[in-house]
């Protein structure tokens, strides 16, 4: 049964992909984008939810550590698509050729993140992890622009080098483990006392700076805001919501080693240094933002940063952690997705031209409003909760000049945010633009907001009820860290 | 003999920082391919036959023929000869990647108590690496920065000769596609580039930034 399940979640796709390339209809691309996100999300949530056995095949398998980033993947890839629908009727200046490769190259992109979050192994995971920068490069190169060449460019070329200094990291690991010649997790982590000391830190700076540069933290983070920005609005909400999660996920896993290893002293401070500086540097350049998709892609970095942190923290903190991890992905996906909506009314990413959104478009405006509010942690967001559990382990641990820095930089973010946020929705339209932006909000249909509502609803129903199906995941996955 | 040669691959280093012809850096490649297909032949003496034959269909006709070969037609799509504006003059370039280099050698000494790990070719890669990796930001065309980018690759994967355990041909095999593909897809971002910037300078990539 799982290895069905999995292999439908990891065969499905080339069939997809290459039936659009066969039938080249915009419609039957869009079609089997739908497909395959019910398949995909029928699949996850019967591997999560009703599967028990342990089944597994040698590089793939459903593990409890896994679990809830696959879970996050499938909802947010379904949402996406059915947003898909609206947006690609958007596309009718396009050639069918291009809206197929869309598909195809979406298809791929999912399947990559999928099967990097679904390995057990180290060396897989590598290989798709950079499948993953191949694929969504097309993607980032839709729109043809001077500028989204030149974000793709950068997107390719550093996350290459970024995930060529994880494959060194890969090396000195293998140095590391001098009887073990596999990378398997669970090997690796059986065998943690045999592992080199002074090798596996080595190797776990390279890993964290290798597959960190794809998770966007900073100091190797600045592809990150450009390819965010530049890319069509769905792939924007994909890369923030699902594939920084896959990069964390494999950052997690070597921790996780490092720390039964007992080296995870060095660990922890080089995720806390990089969860600092990236809530730093989103502080520094949200303040003056001019781009809002610019904006939401930094917000990404800070968040990234807050999962470093919280992983840095260890204890309680591993639990807001996962928390933030489900939150930030929805809250943004929703963001990413009524930002293409905002784009497709005003015509513009420029935050300057942007006046009385809420005007423009009722709905579109009070779901700008209230993804901003679930992103900054504003009750009772789930994203409240996590960043609550966060300061107060940070207290618990006697941490209180980070403690106060972390707040302070919050505040600083959020103030940022907001300022953009409130001058976009609110005040007055102006009157030359009023016919275009009339006739652009037409265009809005009703499946551009409701992935949206339904993410919304999650993020602020989960701040103050947990299911129990899901916190019994959520408590698998703890007790494997 | 083999050492010769790992020695050899560290001095085409020195070759590429001090030269500023583009087919003079892709021939480099060349000779870099087929001193790692001698190093994996003479190095290999227990390897299972498929990874051997793996390793010199890697080495040979992918890193030796096929890349350079591709990098050559984009070079003479693009008209692109030197690349003689680089932020560092030639003759300090060649002094700084003589020092890696040395550098190396020093740490592959620092190596030899180490199990499993063979250190001259551990010091010449990792000295190949930091050579590859200065270029990338000191060189001003882009395509340089993919020559670069290969010449890593190619540092990463005497790394990978240096330790005495084999890694799954799967992993082999997905690195090299990986690797091929990002080569073949910046390669095709380098003529849109050209055609869209009419030039191939680093600093027109500029445009998107958050402050003036």
């Amino acid at each position: 049964m799982t290895n069905a399940l999995l292999i439908s979640l990891l065969i499905f796709p080339a069939l997809i992909a290459l039936l659009i390339l066969l039938v080249k209809k915009r419609i039957f691309g869009n079609i089997m984008i739908n497909i395959y996100a019910i398949v995909h999300f029928l699949s996850t949530a019967c591997l999560v939810f009703c599967n028990n056995s342990s089944e597994a095949t040698q590089y793939f398998a459903v593990d409890n550590i896994n679990k809830i980033f696959l879970l996050v993947l499938s909802l947010v890839f379904l949402m996406t698509a059915i947003y898909n629908n609206g947006y690609s009727k958007t596309m009718t200046n396009l050639s069918n050729k291009k809206v197929c490769l869309y598909s195809v190259m979406t298809t791929c992109f999912v399947w990559a993140m999928t099967g990097a979050i679904l390995t057990v192994d180290l060396g897989i995971a590598w290989i798709l992890i950079e499948a993953t920068t191949l694929t969504s490069a097309y993607l980032i190169y839709f729109h043809r622009t001077k500028s989204s060449i030149e974000a793709a460019w950068k997107y390719v070329f550093m996350c290459s080098i970024g995930i060529a200094l994880a494959f060194i990291g890969i090396i000195f690991l293998n140095i590391s483990a001098e009887n073990i010649n596999s990378l398997n997790y669970e090997v690796l982590l059986h065998n943690t006392k045999l592992f080199n000391p002074f090798w596996l830190k080595l190797a776990f700076v390279f890993i964290l700076f290798g597959f960190g540069t794809k998770m966007g933290l900073a100091p190797v983070h600045f592809w990150l805001p450009d390819a965010h920005s530049e890319s069509p609005s769905p792939i924007s909400a994909l890369l923030s919501a699902t594939l920084l999660n896959s990069a964390y996920l494999v950052i997690l896993r070597i921790y996780n080693i490092l720390n039964i290893a007992e080296c995870s002293l060095y660990g922890k401070i080089m995720l806390a240094v990089m969860g600092f500086l990236s809530i730093f540097i989103t502080a520094v350049f949200v303040y003056h933002i001019k781009n809002y998709k610019r904006m939401l892609a930094y917000s990404s970095i800070e968040n990234m940063g807050i999962l470093a942190i919280g992983t840095a923290l260890g204890g309680p903190a591993f639990y807001a952690v996962i928390l933030h991890l489900i939150g930030h992905s929805l809250a943004k996906a929703s963001f990413f997705l009524t930002s293409g909506n905002i784009m497709e009314i005003f015509e513009t990413k420029k935050i300057k031209s942007i006046n009385g959104l809420i005007v423009a478009d009722k709905k579109t405006g009070w779901l700008w409003m209230a993804s901003f509010l679930a992103i900054c942690a504003f009750p009772t967001s789930i994203l409240f909760i996590s960043k609550f559990i966060i300061i107060k382990t940070m207290l618990q641990k006697g941490y209180y000049g980070p403690c106060i820095l972390f707040a302070l930089l919050l505040t600083v973010v959020l103030y940022g945010i907001a300022k953009t946020v409130l001058r976009m929705t609110f005040g007055e339209l102006s009157k030359e633009k009023n016919e275009m932006i009339a006739q652009n909000a037409k265009k809005i249909t009703a499946s551009m907001y409701i992935p949206q509502v339904v993410m919304l609803v999650i993020v602020f129903v989960l701040g103050i009820y947990i299911p129990p199906f899901l916190n019994e995941v959520i408590q698998n996955t703890l007790s494997a860290l | 003999m083999e050492n010769g040669f790992i020695i050899l691959f560290g001095l085409t280093m020195l070759y590429l920082a001090s030269t500023s012809r583009i087919i003079s850096h892709i021939r480099v490649l060349v000779v870099q391919g087929i001193l790692l297909f001698l190093i994996c032949l003479l190095g290999f003496k227990e390897a299972s036959l498929i990874n051997i034959g793996f390793l010199v269909f890697e080495t040979l006709v992918v890193k030796a023929i096929v890349i350079p070969a591709f990098l050559y037609k984009i070079l003479k799509k693009t008209h692109i000869k030197r690349d003689d504006a680089a932020n560092i003059p030639h003759f300090y370039c060649l002094f700084i990647s003589s020092f890696i280099l040395l550098f190396g050698f020093l740490a592959s000494n620092s190596m030899l108590l180490v199990k499993n790990v063979s250190p001259l070719c551990f010091g010449v890669s990792i000295s190949v690496i930091i050579i590859s990796l200065w270029l990338i930001t000191i060189k001003h065309k882009i395509i340089s920065s993919v020559i670069e980018f290969i010449t890593m690759e190619n540092g990463i994967f005497l790394l990978s000769l240096s330790v005495a355990k084999e890694m799954p041909v799967l992993v082999n095999l997905g690195v090299l596609l990986d690797v091929f593909i990002a080569v073949y897809i910046l390669g095709l971002f380098v003529r849109e580039i050209d055609k869209e910037f009419k030039d191939l300078e680093v600093s027109h990539l500029s445009e998107l930034k958050d402050y003036e």
